[in-house]
């Protein structure tokens, strides 16, 4: 679950809301002092900071990129740019597909394939990968399989594979998106198209489909940031990619200048990924805010029709999220029951919940510090920062480890020297394998979900408001405390919700800076994993669906009441 | 209550402070003496060892706090924090991640009469910088339906053509397939393991993730001659007697199998000295031998029988790690692994 980029371009909050730092109230608002911008600039820094070392990496003992570009690089790079293409590909037909089917025809079962179609968005591609694995080539401890030695599925271990099962958890970004964007069209165009003689399946595919072209290639991008991003499908099925290379030079060679050479390689490959996808949207904007009655009513189908367009989405939920939940239940089941839970698990959990709490609330705090700062003193230099802050969430999690790593090593030797000199007392590194320095990491990662929570959210309220009370005697933070925050709950829940979810299910962060002895969730699944201890394994990624399905759920039941508009806003 | 604490105008600046400060003093505090507490950074922490420290904790009365993580890992851990490590012991499942630590001076030296009983003189670092917890033998390994026995004796045989797209291997990441190329440049020279290794590439193996995984891969039909160390057979055959692989020990009449070494060493800033030594006594002792051995590794302990289920597998000829030769030779050996294309 990601929140979408198109937000602070395409979405709702800047453009709609007028901007608080023109108009009538700004020139005495300038006038007051810069601290909350400050504040605000200084927090962004913080979360941007550490990924200006990435660069800096080719300076300096930059020899090691020879070696890596010779050996390393070629494949690996090779590989990533085919996940990024496959996937796009696979999500944008399976995912921009099953929208337009949903959208524009009726079939038995419609009503509910329309929302189960996003729950295997709360299956991270790593649990998926190891289930198929686990029913392919079963290890004999594992009897309890449901398709016993009959699944043959040649080649998983392959780029190909790492593409079909991400595709299966990724194409619900395409979905969402595209499906929001169907619904926004008006029948008019439609009608109109018809008129001039064409049949509905034309009409939808020369009118509908180029219509929601900018929505369906934002879904799209979304879904080649997460594949890029991948780290545990790939270094499960043994695909090379470069995620997992950065993995292999830092830890299997201990190199960590070429791991940050292949960190900026990566990085750069992400951005230009986005700059495309800005570029080929140009100034396109999805059509929305028609009134409700106006939407398509989808074309019944029957007979032979009706029946394959409600088998094929079924079979593609059956695959990619109801039998891997039913295996990994069945599995996890057979554990308690044997009594092979891992001891550590319930460790494992609290863990998990802390950095995920912990994580949000920090999360919640430098947004909604960024965002006021904005607002109550604009500024462009300030509106530059704040979004090139939220550049982290398109940074793979193992790009932002090797980031971050540098700087806190840095910090812990300087605080351990002060309280070595000062105090006269050792004490322990802060940052360098603790919870703290994952925290930080996650929030580099994952401050953009909260800021454009919280954005969206400030941007409909009234500068008038902000008027108001200041004429009133209030002070900028009292403004922010308690005519702000009150307004801003739901942004800030949802923003919460969103970091909170996301810092659950990471793994790539978490296995590179992961405090010894303090494993998630996460780290329990794949540590099993890579010693196909299946079993072990079930039960912890079991809890990652589970946690990561309410956000979905919640996602599904806001597309309910708000029409699905505005579910796609959130994503 | 924190609303009114802002409204006092407390910029937030000085807040920010506060809490950094409050860390840093939570940090500090924790951070003290730590008492009878010894942090080891055990790269066999996954499943069924942490007994054998918790036998040691009721034994001795001394807590232990284990870290887990992979070797390499633990080692890339160790060299950061230096001076500043909380660690005490590091303990590993690989010869080489031990030979960096003592290499890069992260481990000091400990002896003692136990140590020097409990361990042969081939196990042991001669200044006490590790010590040996179990030996592991890296060997063929092949599938009993689809190939003969005796088809597979030696290590070059995964590069014979016969088995073209017939092989399967673990990653070249994979801290004992490095160990045992280090080994192999050291024993065989470099020309002659690139050779090899350029032979075993030429049969396009399949690249698994873990040795668990490639017997599952094998036993499944999809792969018929594999490289995995010889306790995860083991626990294989323990679970199921029929299960499809068989090892195929490697140049009997010559050199023998290769057989690493997982060990522990004491870290080199711990001021537990005396009571990282007695873990590592303890580690080595027949009553924790026997729970390590019960999961089919070899005892470093040479009073400790290997498990029911192997001890067939007890008079193979084996071939110790030459780890002064190699070592040193690590860093060559991976860069000759991604040269041939190992993945």
């Amino acid at each position: 679950m990601a929140l979408t980029r198109t937000a602070p371009e395409g979405g709702a909050a800047p453009d709609t809301a007028p901007d608080p730092g023109s108009g009538s109230g700004s020139r005495r608002r300038r006038r007051g002092p810069p601290g909350w911008a400050l504040v605000g600039a200084l927090v962004a820094l913080v979360v941007v900071g550490p990924l200006l070392a990435l660069p800096a990496s080719f300076v300096g003992e930059g020899a090691a990129f020879d070696e890596i570009a010779r050996t390393l690089l070629p494949d690996a790079l090779r590989t990533s740019i085919l996940l990024a293409l496959g996937v796009g590909a696979g999500t944008l037909v399976v995912g921009g597909g099953l929208a337009l089917l949903v959208s524009f025809w009726d079939f038995p079962g419609r009503k509910v394939l329309d929302w189960a179609l996003i729950l295997p968005m709360a299956m991270p591609g790593y649990v998926l990968a190891f289930v198929v694995l686990g029913q392919y080539g079963l290890a004999s401890p594992l009897q309890s399989n449901l398709f016993g030695d009959g699944l043959r599925i040649p080649g998983v271990r392959s780029p190909v594979g790492a593409i079909a099962i991400l595709v299966g958890v990724l194409y619900p970004y395409v979905y969402v998106l595209g499906r929001s964007a169907f619904l926004g069209q008006s029948r008019q165009s439609l009608e109109a198209a018809r008129c001039l003689g064409r049949t509905y399946g034309q009409a939808v595919r020369q009118v509908a489909l180029p219509l929601a072209r900018p929505a369906l290639a934002a879904g799209v991008a979304l879904a080649v940031m997460e594949a890029l991003a991948d780290f545990g499908t790939v270094n499960l099925l043994g695909v090379q990619a470069l995620t997992s290379a950065i993995y292999r030079v830092w830890y299997g060679a201990f190199d960590q200048a070429a791991a940050l050479q292949l960190a900026t390689v990566l990085v750069g490959l992400a951005l230009t990924l986005v700059t495309i996808e800005r570029l080929l949207r140009g100034r396109a904007r999805y059509q929305q805010n028609l009134s409700r009655g106006d939407a398509v009513a989808p074309r019944r189908l029957h007979g032979w029709r009706a029946v394959l367009a409600a088998a094929l989405p079924t079979a593609l939920l059956l695959v990619v999220f109801v039998v891997p939940v039913v295996q990994l239940v069945a599995w996890s089941v057979e554990t308690v029951a044997e009594g092979t839970v891992a001891p550590s698990l319930w460790r494992a959990a609290r863990t998990t919940l802390l950095l995920g709490v912990a994580t949000a609330a920090v999360a919640v705090v430098t947004a909604t510090i960024v965002v006021y700062g904005q607002r109550s003193t604009p500024s462009r230099p300030g509106r530059v920062l704040a979004r090139v802050a939220t550049v982290g969430y398109s940074v793979p999690g193992t790009v932002v480890a090797v980031a971050v790593f540098v700087p806190l090593v840095w910090i812990d030797r300087r605080v351990v020297d002060l309280s070595a000199s000062w105090l006269d007392r050792d004490i322990e590194l802060l940052f360098t394998g603790t919870l703290l320095g994952l925290i930080v990491a996650y929030l580099v990662r994952f401050h953009a979900l909260a800021y454009f929570s919280v954005e969206s959210r400030m941007g409909r309220i009234s500068p008038s408001l902000d008027d108001a009370a200041r004429a009133l005697g209030a002070d900028r933070t009292r403004v922010l405390t308690e005519v702000h925050l009150p307004l801003l709950r739901t942004g800030i829940v949802t923003a919460a919700l969103l970091v909170g979810v996301e810092v659950m299910k990471e793994l790539p962060a978490t296995a590179l800076l992961r405090p010894l002895g303090g494993d998630t969730l996460a780290i329990t699944v794949w540590e099993a994993t890579k010693d196909s201890r299946l079993d072990t394994a079930a039960l912890p990624a079991l809890l990652i669906v589970g946690v990561s399905l309410v956000p979905v759920i919640l996602l599904v039941r806001l597309m309910r009441s708000e029409g699905w508009t505005g579910a796609a806003d959130r994503i | 209550m924190l609303a009114r604490l802002i409204r006092r105008r407390w910029p937030l600046p000085v807040l920010a402070v506060l809490v950094l400060a409050a860390i840093v003093g939570v940090a500090v505090v924790a951070g003290g003496d730590d008492g009878e507490q010894l942090v080891i950074y055990n790269g066999r922490s996954h499943y069924g060892d942490e007994q054998v420290f918790l036998d040691f904790e009721e034994e001795t009365g001394i807590e232990v706090v284990l870290r887990g993580g992979t070797a390499p890992e633990l080692y890339e851990r160790l060299r950061r924090e230096g001076e500043d490590t909380p660690a005490d012991v590091l303990v590993t499942t690989d010869l080489a991640n031990l030979w960096r630590a003592e290499e890069e001076g992260l481990l000091q030296p400990t002896t003692s009469s136990t140590l020097e009983a409990n361990v042969p003189a081939e196990l042991h670092d001669p200044d006490g910088y590790w010590w040996a917890v179990s030996t592991r033998l890296r060997v063929p390994v092949v599938s009993t339906e689809r190939v003969e026995p005796g088809a597979v004796t030696s290590y070059e045989d995964l590069g014979d053509p016969r088995f073209a797209g017939r092989t399967c291997l673990r990653t070249s990441n994979s801290e004992y397939n490095q160990s045992l190329v280090a080994d192999m440049i050291a024993k065989r020279g470099p020309d002659a393991t690139e050779e090899l290794l350029r032979s075993w590439m030429a049969n396009d193996p399949e690249i698994v993730g873990s040795d668990g995984e490639m017997l599952a891969v094998m036993a499944a039909g999809d792969c018929d001659v594999g490289l995995s160390n010889h306790y995860y057979l083991a626990r294989a055959l323990e679970e199921d007697p029929d299960f499809p692989v068989a090892p195929a020990w490697p140049d009997q009449d010559g050199a023998g199998a290769h057989a690493n070494v997982s060990g522990a060493g004491v870290v080199r800033w711990s001021d537990q000295s005396e009571a990282a030594t007695r873990l590592i006594e303890y580690l080595t002792s027949p009553p924790a031998q026997e729970l390590i051995v019960a999961r089919g590794e070899f005892a470093a302990n040479p009073e400790v029988p290997p498990a029911e289920q192997i001890r067939d597998w007890a008079d193979v000829e084996t071939d110790p790690i030459d780890v002064e030769a190699a070592g040193p030779l690590l860093a060559d050996a991976v860069a000759l692994m991604l040269e041939v294309g190992w993945r």
